[in-house]
């Protein structure tokens, strides 16, 4: 196994165990996303027509506020441990500590998903299961394009004194594709496709995954040593 | 042979503060060299410079033969730090963090390396044990025996002695020894002048980021 390889699977193993040890933390992400669910319902109305049209997007900006959330925390273990500068001093690819931390937020948001997908379904009265497969692809393409630019912008700001601030402003203007996409795709599968549609926002979200991991791969060594 | 390390007129400043004022030093192959100062003197500063944690605000720095920043993976790969605080998991316990070390660092041990490692430390009985539940010492010793998954030929120490106890501090005495004794060359920065400068070839004082005396022990 080259070294790349190995670094990335040491990083995303210890993640992953950080993240399983400290259980707390997920389950008050899905308290705080089941909140934000209740609380945009609540916003509605009891118009149930009118939450099924709004659920992909309001289902999609609570997946980004608790991915947020998430993404401070993966840091967190690395700045109780000296700083994610000192994993800069083993020899080896940069690279590994992107690609092993956004292993690591896949698995985190994957998990956190299975939990907000059937959430609102309940919540917004909408039938997912005639969709699930069409919706597990939309759902894996959005989750992989947010924890692209996510893990890469939660570096960026790691040192940073006001991280918790810096980090929502310069990623959610990055992410419009990303949400644009998947609430698109999501809409037009919930609503049974009438006009063709979903195939372009997928489209969009396969692009926009390809083109930001090869930049943030590319240029995440630059980014680490300054 | 050339010095394992060689500064000429190296400044740091972090803002407005002036850490390091051009420091000359130089460090010869297999020595061990104790940097004394009082705390804020850039001893800290220094290390993270050599280690290439920090790039150097101006002047020379030569590790290893290499000019920095320009030939800092090649220096990572020789050199070994330990901070102050260490380089260890909470969540993970002893054995894990060892574990994870040795993926990162190269060709990984087996768990019956790390065990006899840890045996090393003193740390036997806590190999299972939750880093959290480790006190300040045992977390040091932790960082003592991570330090000897790698052969490194420069080791730089950041207040090693600091939070141990006396069989602690004989422990980490030991290991600057053995890899005097190996041809390492290892720099010792530290405000506890006693401990720091027992068995060190050199000391060098630093005040105020300007390197005051340097003597032959």
């Amino acid at each position: 196994m080259n070294s790349l390889m190995r670094q990335t699977k040491a990083i995303f193993w210890k993640d992953i165990i950080t993240e399983t040890r400290t259980r707390q933390g997920f389950s008050a992400m899905v308290s705080f996303a089941a909140l934000v669910l209740f609380l945009f319902s609540f916003a509605v109305g009891p118009d149930t027509d009118l939450l099924t049209q709004l659920a992909g997007g309001l289902l999609w900006v609570t997946i980004v506020f608790t991915g947020t959330l998430s993404l401070g925390r993966a840091y967190q273990s690395e700045e109780l441990a000296g700083g994610v500068q000192l994993l800069r001093l083993y020899p080896g690819d940069a690279r590994a500590i992107y690609l092993g931390k956004l292993a690591g937020n896949l698995v985190i948001l994957t998990t956190l998903e299975l939990v907000l997908f059937p959430a609102t379904a309940i919540i917004f009265h909408v039938d997912l299961l005639p969709h699930v497969t069409s919706l597990i692809t939309v759902a894996a393409l959005g989750t992989i394009g947010f924890s692209v630019i996510g893990t890469f912008f939660a570096t960026l700001t790691v040192h940073l004194r006001a991280r918790e601030l810096l980090l929502p402003l310069l990623l959610f203007p990055a992410l419009v594709p990303v949400v644009l996409g998947s609430v698109g795709a999501t809409d037009a599968f919930l609503s049974g496709d009438p006009l063709g549609r979903a195939a372009g926002w997928l489209q969009l979200l396969i692009a926009y995954d390809v083109i930001l991991f090869v930049v943030c791969v590319w240029i995440f060594p630059v980014v680490l040593e300054e | 042979m050339s010095p394992i390390v060689r500064v000429q007129g190296l400044t740091r400043r972090f803002g407005r503060r002036w850490a390091l004022r051009g420091i000359d030093l130089e460090v010869e192959r297999g020595t061990v060299v104790a940097l004394l100062g009082a705390n804020g003197t850039g001893k800290t500063t220094l290390l993270k410079v050599f280690s290439t944690l920090l790039r150097p605000t101006a002047g020379r720095v030569e590790v290893l033969g290499s000019v920095l920043p320009r030939d800092q993976d090649y220096v990572r790969a020789k050199t070994a730090l330990m901070t102050p605080t260490g380089h260890t998991y909470e969540e993970l316990t002893g054995l894990e963090n060892l574990r994870f070390a040795t993926h990162m660092s190269g060709p990984p041990l087996s768990d019956s390396s790390l065990h006899e490692i840890l045996m090393g430390v003193r740390l036997e009985n806590a190999a299972n044990t939750r880093v959290r539940a480790y006190s300040t010492g045992m977390r040091k010793r932790l960082e003592l025996a991570r330090m000897q998954l790698r052969t490194p030929e420069l080791v730089l120490l950041d207040e090693p002695f600091v939070s141990l106890d006396e069989e602690g501090i004989q422990l980490v005495q030991s290991k600057i020894s053995d890899w005097r004794s190996e041809g390492t060359s290892v720099i010792i920065a530290s405000h506890r002048i006693a401990t720091a400068t027992a068995g060190a070839d050199r000391i060098v004082r630093l005040e105020r980021g300007r390197v005051a005396s340097e003597e032959t022990a």
